[in-house]
């Protein structure tokens, strides 16, 4: 075990030098920059501001700027959000797309193991068919429609909840609710296949032969084997969903990461861009990681290697 | 046991943990006013501020020597209580009022005005806007840091690692005596000329350079980090604790409104250099100078200002709390304002718009504001070089099916580039659309029916709007022309590149006015200009709107842009289209809101009819 994370611990250093460098550069490559504006700045206000930026090195000298800030801690101040650090950005925003994607995952864990397993024990039954339609439509329907009908639903033709806006667990429902949706669906799909599975293996029968009662069979017994596929999907899902998502930040203004990432994207906001997506990607080396230990944990036949 | 428990057990307890971290911050008590304000603001820095969503909340944190009526825009005294203006027009004396105060109640003198105005042009600061002050004396070589021989001149050395950010480095002044140039390589490979500064400075001679490559040790020379002319050649004069003279290059009748534009709000030294950058902007730093201070800033979230209780005009100012909500989506905004979740939105869904205007005309009445939407043409290419090609082109358009079909919010075609609302202004006019006319023009330049016209491309950036625009455009001119002409868009980023570099044939632009006066749309079509870009210069259209710029009879100005214009609108290297309309939507119980062409709302200025507000709201909110 202790092998296994000092080698994992080496690789994602690794994996966080070849994101950042990777990103650096296709990020300088990309044509306009952070000043860029329908208004042209006079060439001498300009060269006032790459001076300050140090916009004017060198891109191997900007590199080398960057890579010995990084290594000391220091993200840097936003280009377009000039009055905060990248740090700050990042600790204002992960709360709000963490406290939203959590609640997200708990409620499509929750109906989606629900659901899966319903409908596996049903198979071709009613819920069965029932459910994976469901679940079908789920996964295709784009968030912004999923969010329009519920907003339709619950803001105008049954007003319990607001519009949009952060600060109160009223607030966090819908936008819950819609995210949560569409992982809810393909977490369903996964728990049937995997119940499929499992409740076709020797061990299941046995347990049935002993005589024991049909949902201690499903809940105790072939549960456990059935989560397989949930969690290694789960784990990458969770990174991928606390990072925040664009649409519902959009819709139901939120004060979330996703929209950073987009913006600093699209208005050349450098040190914005790599600092969330190096925070993307330790998230997402973590969530990996910790997948990892508990695929040990709930099934001992596997071994890790890093 | 344990291993089985462990997911049921921890998702939920990290759900809750995650849950209570987020909402331990403090539950707000309502606002006295709550307004969608479109992106999150980019700073609150005044001076290096340039949007209207970043003006909305820099207007009520801060203020100048100026501000302007809500409803004419007229220059208004604010931090001065009065001003004269010598009879050339070219000096400025403001008289600070004795209960300007700072948030922190201690009072904001000429002093504090010196050194704001300092700040904005220092080439540091990277003012945006910093072209706005370079009507004042001298202030244009400073930010530029062009020094002339024989005039005093200061070298600000590279500041020391254990000062704040904002404090500057240690200053040597002397008397400039010799520039040197030397070329040098740059970071990008390119040649450039260095300039080495040779300074009299008590009494011997010492040489100063800003290149690191050229002011190395054992050079003699020593690094410098700007070098620009000494500020007291710029006609920004102390005279005593409370009076400022300004003194201009030109006289410049809309100068008054320039000193009420808020990035020339003053700001607090102590609290700048105190805190350094930028800290100095958080709620619990800052020390501002308008009528209301910053209590709490969310990143696109929210800002909530609170009633200063040190401002001069305290007894005018009406609200105690106003959210300032960072709402992006036009969509959003009106959801939240049709649930009662905000009093006033700064943008509605064009979808909606034709609707809301019909059923809710005193909510929402959108009218013309100071902007322009038109096309560049790319004169460097043909057959855009020829005028007749330009004019074809821009009398085939059908605006009003544009305005009707597309923008839908009472936008008005444009047949001039200076929008209409300009007192004394009556913009020329560009030729009517006729189509005949047009087919004949094109005839005339060689492609008659169209035949032989080269294909060309419309561009403009990624959005919804544009790209209607521009598809409409497009059919107008293959069924009418018989011309073949393509789409072509491009993200944000590089279609402003893409137009800079002049590598486009036709390209959407669109321009807010700075000021209201028609030298703010003129002045940047001259030759060479950067942000003319269409390769397009006039010799007359120069001389003219330079002509104007020192003509101190604004009747006769006014003669003079006019002249310029209808050369621009004979010429048409730009063909108008429609003009901006505002698109607020507000709650008929705010009181003091103000049509006007600059779409300033200014929250000092603002109210609530408390009663109105609990029958609209008891009335099912504003559902």
């Amino acid at each position: 075990m202790i092998e296994f994370v000092v080698k994992r611990a080496l690789w994602t250093l690794l994996i966080f030098w070849v994101v950042f460098t990777i990103t650096f550069f296709i990020m300088h490559a990309v044509p306009g920059g952070p000043f860029s504006s329908e208004r042209k700045l006079d060439p001498d206000i300009e060269r006032n501001f790459a001076k300050k930026y140090r916009l004017d090195e060198p891109l191997s000298v900007q590199y080398a700027y960057m890579l010995r800030d990084y290594v000391t801690g220091d993200f840097g101040i936003s280009m377009k959000i000039r009055d905060f650090s990248v740090t700050e950005i990042i600790r204002q925003g992960f709360p709000v797309s963490a406290t939203l994607g959590f609640g997200a995952l708990f409620f499509a864990l929750v109906l989606g193991i629900f659901a899966g397993t319903t409908a596996a024990v049903n198979r071709s039954g009613f819920f069965d068919v029932g459910f994976m339609s469901i679940a079908t439509v789920g996964i295709a329907l784009p968030e912004f429609v999923v969010a329009g009908l519920v907003i339709i639903l619950f803001v105008f033709i049954i007003p319990i909840f607001p519009a949009a806006g952060w600060g109160s667990l009223s607030q966090l429902a819908l936008p819950t609710l819609c995210l949560g949706l569409p992982y809810a669906a393909y977490i369903a799909r996964l728990t049937r296949t995997g119940m499929l599975d499992v409740l076709s293996q020797d061990y299941i029968r046995t347990a049935r032969a002993k005589g024991l009662l049909p949902r201690t069979v499903i809940v105790r017994h072939a549960l456990k084997g059935a989560l397989m596929p949930v969690v290694s999907y789960v784990g990458p899902a969770v990174a991928g969903i606390l990072t925040g998502s664009l649409i519902e930040e959009k819709i139901f203004a939120l004060p979330g990461l996703g929209v950073h990432l987009v913006q600093s994207c699209e208005q050349r906001d450098y040190s914005l861009a790599m600092g969330l997506t190096m925070f993307y990607t330790i998230l997402l080396c973590t969530m990996t990681f910790i997948v990892d230990v508990f695929y040990k944990l709930l099934d001992p036949r596997i071994k890790l290697e890093a | 046991m344990f291993r089985r428990r462990i997911l049921p057990i921890t998702l939920p307890l990290l759900l809750i943990a995650v849950a209570g971290w987020t909402f331990s911050l403090d539950r707000l008590p309502p606002a006295d006013l709550t307004f969608c304000n479109g992106t999150d603001i980019k700073t609150i820095d005044p001076a290096t501020v340039t949007g209207m969503p970043e003006g909305r909340v820099v207007a009520a944190l801060f203020e100048g020597l100026c501000r302007r009526d809500p409803a004419t825009l007229k220059p208004i005294p604010g931090i001065a209580e009065r001003w004269e203006v010598s009879s050339d027009l070219k000096t400025y004396t403001f008289h600070l009022r004795n209960d300007a105060k700072w948030t922190d109640g201690s009072p904001i003198t000429a002093a504090d005005v010196a050194y704001s105005f300092q700040r904005f042009l220092l080439p540091e600061t990277a003012a945006e806007y910093a072209y706005q002050l370079w009507y004042i004396k001298n202030a244009k070589r400073y930010t530029t840091m062009k020094p002339e021989v024989g005039e005093p001149i200061e070298i600000e050395l590279p500041r020391g690692d254990d000062v704040k950010n904002t404090v500057r480095g240690e200053i040597v002044r002397g008397t400039l005596k010799k520039i040197e140039t030397r070329d040098v390589k740059n970071g990008h490979g390119q040649t450039e000329t260095a300039r080495i500064f040779e300074v009299e400075h008590d009494g011997t001679s010492k040489r100063f350079c800003g290149n690191d490559q050229v002011a190395t040790p054992g050079s003699g020379i020593t690094l410098c980090a700007w070098a620009m002319p000494s500020f007291e050649l710029v006609g920004v004069k102390v005279d005593g604790p409370q009076r400022v003279v300004l003194t201009l290059e030109n006289p410049t009748p809309y100068f008054l409104d320039i000193i009420a534009f808020y990035p020339l709000s003053v700001v607090n030294r102590r609290c700048l250099e105190t805190h350094g950058s930028p800290q100095w902007t958080r709620a619990e730093n800052l020390v501002s100078s308008g009528a209301f201070r910053m209590e709490l800033r969310r990143i696109r979230d929210r800002i909530r200002l609170v009633k200063n209780e040190h401002y001069w005009a305290r007894s005018e100012v009406r609200l105690d709390v106003v959210d300032v909500l960072a709402v992006e989506g036009g969509t959003t905004m009106l959801n939240m304002y049709l649930t009662g979740a905000t009093d006033w939105i700064t943008d509605v869904p064009s979808a909606a718009a034709p609707i809301l205007m019909k059923e809710r005309p005193k909510e929402f009445d959108p009218e013309p504001i100071l902007g322009s939407y038109f096309y560049r043409f790319n004169v460097r290419r043909k057959p855009f070089d020829d005028p007749r090609v330009r004019r074809a082109l821009s009398i085939a358009l059908d605006r009003k099916e544009i305005v009707d079909k597309v923008t839908r919010t009472g936008q008005v075609p444009a047949y001039s580039l200076t929008p209409p609302g300009i007192v004394g202004y009556e913009p020329p006019q560009t030729a009517p659309e006729s189509l005949t006319e047009a087919k004949r023009l094109l005839a005339e330049a060689g492609f008659a029916d169209g035949a032989g016209f080269p294909p060309f491309d419309i561009l403009y950036n990624t959005q919804e709007t544009h790209k209607a625009i521009a598809e409409l455009i497009q059919d107008r001119w293959k069924r009418t022309l018989g011309i073949n002409v393509g789409l072509r868009n491009l993200e944000w980023g590089s279609f402003l590149d893409t137009v800079r570099l002049g590598e486009y044939d036709v390209a959407r632009a669109s321009w807010i006015g700075d000021y209201a006066d028609p030298n703010t749309f003129l002045d940047m079509f001259q030759t060479g200009n950067e942000n003319n870009q269409t390769g397009w210069g006039d010799a007359d259209y120069d001389k003219l709107v330079e002509q104007a710029a020192g003509e101190a009879d604004p009747k006769k100005r006014f003669a003079i842009l006019h002249d310029a214009e209808a050369i621009l609108m004979r010429e048409l290297p730009i063909a108008p289209i429609y003009f901006y309309v505002s698109k607020d939507m507000v709650q008929t119980y705010v009181q003091g809101f103000h049509h006007n062409l600059r779409d300033e709302h200014p929250l000092w200025a603002l109210s609530i009819d408390r009663e109105a507000k609990a029958r609209v709201r008891a009335g099912g909110g504003a559902r």
